[in-house]
């Protein structure tokens, strides 16, 4: 799959040869410096981009443009500032029923948004507004919009990289916990080698002239993960091997 | 390697201790935002009487009501001719209020729905943002008064050219906050909304425009400030009834406890339409609810 910008008749490669197949369930990481193309291409995947060469295809199906079925979650957390925590994890259900994909009634729609809510730890948040909220417990409720509309494909940029140290831990804790219960498929963008080692199944190393996918590592750690795993001898051996090949 | 097992606490109280921390801290978030907004308050009670205060001292030291008269004097001129007419022949204050007040709430109501429309389509369309900015660009820093003899010799003088002028005034202020709020949304706004179900339409009115509001109802207080000097000074040169002509009429007399009640009675409406557009502010943008 690639993806050239033309702006002004120069031409910029942003994404040359990148392949990957990610199976159900799986966590894979795209990591690499800025520049190396990872935003591009789950951009591409969401469906906000078009590829000018090759194609992605989830559950057989062609890409063609945003759905639901493929949420994503951004670095800043984006809730709507207008409404409510609870109305935030209401919008995706309601905008598909507005566009007419289901025809569930509100009293259900409801149940569901106040079980994503309990289930992030918001419980006693669904009145809140969003500038009410802290940092990690905006990111939360970002995941619970995100989940309502049950992807089966989670796309996540750079999620966790404007928290600060302590409060990020505890989102790849809660990420982890989440994915136990879920079960959703994540293509997780990420510059943090930790983060890539702690959270991914297999690590896709992205960089080069013009970007594409270097690598694919596997990370042969024990599953479920916490970040007490991140000083043993195992994980600092992925670690190192994912720095060789970022710098290889 | 360490296991899953060893984590000092379940995820489950993990979790019930997070929560019982957040609720502590968002519970102090709101009284501390209670406690600021009294203080506000207070501050500018005192300034405000402070103000009335040395009003109250310069007109007595003056002793002069012609060039300043007293704050009593002046509220009593106000309460005598809200209900009583001056000069003889004409209505009372009341009526002169209110006959300003539909000038301004028709021009101002259709300035902004033309406004935003025209912002809307200069956002979504290129071409017309091209075709429409120049105009707006050219338009925006005339004084509406500038407009007022050919309005006076195309309308006439009844109603019609006032509410042209406030239209004039209230269009390029609100088109141009439109576009400008409109090119602040995030374009990942669009995006997030997009991956969560909605459609670009539900998405054009839900997430864009909705986003856009706040900034819109800034636009909104900008042009009603923008639409009362309009219509006073509007009312002084070329009209028979409103505020603004009993203010020219009292002061051709030099009756000024008359033109300070005018100028207080403008003062208070203003206040009042604007609290009106700051309540709908916060009802939009509940960030700004302390």
């Amino acid at each position: 799959m690639g993806k050239t910008f033309r702006r002004g008749g120069r031409r910029t490669v942003a994404l040359a040869g990148a392949s990957l197949d990610v199976g159900a369930g799986e966590l894979v990481c795209l990591l690499g410096p800025s520049g190396c193309g990872k935003s591009t291409l789950l951009r591409i995947v969401a469906g906000a981009l078009a590829a000018d060469e090759g194609e992605v295809t989830v559950d057989g199906q062609r890409v063609a443009g945003p759905s639901p079925d493929r949420g994503m979650l951004f670095q800043s957390p984006l809730l709507f500032p207008w409404l409510t925590t609870k109305k935030n994890v209401l919008f995706g259900p309601l905008a598909q029923r507005a566009a007419g994909l289901h025809e569930r009634d509100d009293p259900e729609l409801e149940a569901g948004a106040v079980g994503i809510l309990a289930t992030v730890g918001l419980g006693g948040f669904g009145d809140a507004f969003p500038h009410e909220l802290s940092g990690g417990m905006q990111h939360r409720a970002a995941f619970a919009r995100a989940l309502a509309t049950r992807p089966s494909l989670l796309l996540m940029d750079e999620p966790f990289g404007a928290l600060d140290a302590i409060t990020r831990s505890r989102m790849h804790e809660f990420l982890i916990d989440v994915r136990q219960q879920y079960q959703t498929t994540i293509i997780f963008v990420t510059h943090d080698i930790e983060e890539a080692v702690l959270l991914g199944d297999r690590v896709a190393i992205m960089g080069g002239r013009p970007p594409g996918i270097r690598h694919i590592i596997d990370v042969p750690l024990d599953r479920p993960r916490s970040t007490l795993d991140i000083d043993t001898d195992s994980f600092t051996a992925v670690k190192r091997k994912i720095r060789a090949s970022l710098e290889g | 390697m360490a296991g899953w097992n060893t984590l000092p606490l379940s995820i489950e109280e993990w979790t019930a201790i997070a929560a019982a921390a957040d609720q502590e801290e968002f519970a102090a978030y709101r009284r501390e935002r209670r406690q600021a907004r009294t203080r506000r308050l207070l501050t500018g009670l005192v300034s405000i009487v402070v103000l009335l205060v040395a009003w109250e001292i310069a007109a007595v030291l003056l002793n002069d009501p012609v060039i300043l008269p007293t704050v009593t004097a002046t509220v009593h001129a106000f309460l005598h001719y809200l209900t009583h007419p001056y000069p003889a022949q004409a209505p009372p204050l009341w009526w002169d209020l209110v006959v300003s007040l539909r000038r301004i709430l028709i021009g101002f109501v259709i300035g902004v729905i033309l406004g935003v429309a025209l912002g809307a389509a200069m956002f979504a369309n290129r071409v017309i943002r091209h075709a429409i900015d120049p105009i707006i660009e050219i338009i925006r820093p005339l004084p509406p008064l500038a407009f007022i003899p050919p309005l006076i010799v195309w309308f006439g003088i009844g109603e019609l050219p006032k509410e042209v002028l406030l239209v004039f005034g209230v269009v390029p202020i609100m088109t141009i906050a439109t576009v400008a709020a409109l090119g602040e949304v995030p374009e990942d706004l669009r995006l997030c909304a997009r991956t969560l179900g909605a459609t670009r339409r539900y998405t054009l009115f839900h997430v864009q425009l909705r986003s856009a509001l706040p900034a819109i109802i800034i636009g909104m207080r900008i042009s009603m400030a923008g639409a009362w000097t309009s219509i006073v000074a509007a009312e002084m040169l070329a009209a028979t009834s409103g505020i603004g002509y009993l203010i020219s009429e009292a002061g051709d007399y030099l009756n000024m406890s008359i033109v300070f009640a005018g100028i207080i009675a403008i003062a208070v409406i203003g206040l009042v339409l604007d609290a009106l557009l700051r309540g709908l502010l916060l009802i939009a943008d509940p960030s700004r609810r302390s």
